[in-house]
């Protein structure tokens, strides 16, 4: 008697897809575990992109600095300002800047921060509030100009950051975003600080 | 007394299979590893496919998806259901080929520049590649994958072939 392959082909296909769905069940109950235990895990309830999920590819190209940039453009429709690369300059050589008048807010992740930042500015990585608003927010309420900035380019932290701070109280107009970030500082060839704030390890410009 | 001609094959093919399972739940581990260190730029390079819009489902697949990875690339490592977790690998091989494509046609009519010459952060763990060596790896990973789907890749670890039972 000659046995049909059929229903036993489908009996093994059933199987393998029986054994995909249990792998993808425990998988992603696993997988959502983890999240939840890691401590760079993702907050689920939080929304990262408070100015919309939509990418920015799907923009025009994000300018280094000047005020008709499409950034300039929806800083200004949330009541903030563009802060170009003379503009940062001039409120880092601001006295006040010694006094926490004037703020430096870094709103790169931690590593980016420790290999290089501008001078005194404080860490405040918008997508972990939590670590850092206990100290930036009070300053930022105590300061007459805060200038936020993240890696230049097409990097949107800073504009969250902004958005973050704005949204905690921090009047609009008194922030400003520096679009070049720290990409445009040190390619003009200012000095940036290594480490943690105020660690005194000052990189000097070239020449 | 020499191994017949049919055992030697069935020996490489063995450790052919062996290395292919590996091979690929290593891919998977470590690429879901570099993911799951820095969620919130693989967050960021989702966001860039444009396939999502609900801010709460991206959370979701960013958050899961370098763990899920990880837990697929651990079970081929060790063998454990083997075929089922090579069709969901193949499964968002297939899936994960397919949007790099599209953004890379995307990005080649952008930047006006010949497909190969494309280089983005696919947000596939790795940085930023040429597209075509990326569709390259991808093939050959989907291929491993398939490899062991065909039912080849059962064997927790590579075993020599057994004694012949006593007749």
């Amino acid at each position: 008697m000659i046995d049909d392959p059929a229903p036993r082909n489908q009996g093994r296909f059933g199987n393998l897809l029986r054994e995909a769905l249990v792998v993808a069940v425990i998988g992603a109950m696993a997988a959502f575990l983890a999240n939840q235990l890691s401590p760079r895990g993702l907050k689920l309830s939080r929304n990262y992109f408070p100015g919309g999920t939509a990418p920015l590819t799907a923009q025009p190209a994000r300018a280094q600095n000047g005020t008709n940039s499409p950034l300039a453009a929806r800083l200004q429709a949330n009541g903030l300002r563009l802060a170009a690369r003379a503009r940062a300059e001039q409120l880092f050589q601001d006295p006040r800047r010694q006094h926490n008048l004037v703020l430096f807010v870094d709103a790169r992740d931690e590593d980016d921060y420790q290999q290089g930042h501008i001078p005194g500015a404080y860490e405040f990585s918008p997508y972990h509030p939590e670590k850092y608003l206990a100290e930036v927010l009070p300053l930022c309420q105590f300061a007459e100009q805060i200038v936020v900035y993240c890696t230049g380019g097409d990097c949107e932290a800073s504009e969250t950051a902004a958005l973050y701070l704005k949204d905690a109280g921090i009047p609009a107009d008194k922030i400003w975003v520096y679009g070049g970030g720290i990409t445009e500082w040190t390619n003009a060839s200012f000095s940036v600080e290594r480490g943690v704030r105020n660690s005194g390890e000052i990189q000097p410009p070239p020449g | 007394m020499n191994a017949s001609p049919t055992s030697a094959l069935a020996k490489v093919l063995g450790v052919a299979t062996v290395l292919a399972r590996w091979t690929l739940g290593a891919f998977f581990v470590y690429m879901g590893a570099r993911k799951a260190l820095a969620p919130v730029a693989f967050l960021e390079l989702l966001r860039e496919y444009d396939l999502v819009h609900n801010w709460f489902a991206l959370n979701a697949i960013a958050s899961a998806l370098p763990w899920f990875e990880i837990f697929c690339g651990f079970l081929l490592l060790a063998g454990i259901a083997v075929r089922g977790t090579a069709l969901l690998v193949a499964a968002m091989l297939a899936f994960f080929t397919c949007v790099v494509l599209r953004r890379a046609l995307a990005l080649e009519t952008v930047l006006a520049v010949p497909f190969c010459a494309v280089k983005f952060d696919c947000g596939c763990g790795g940085g930023p590649e040429f597209i075509c060596a990326k569709l390259r790896e991808n093939a050959l990973l989907l291929g491993l994958a398939f490899w062991l789907l065909v039912g080849r890749g059962r064997c927790v670890l590579y075993q020599w072939p057994r004694r012949p039972e006593p007749v």
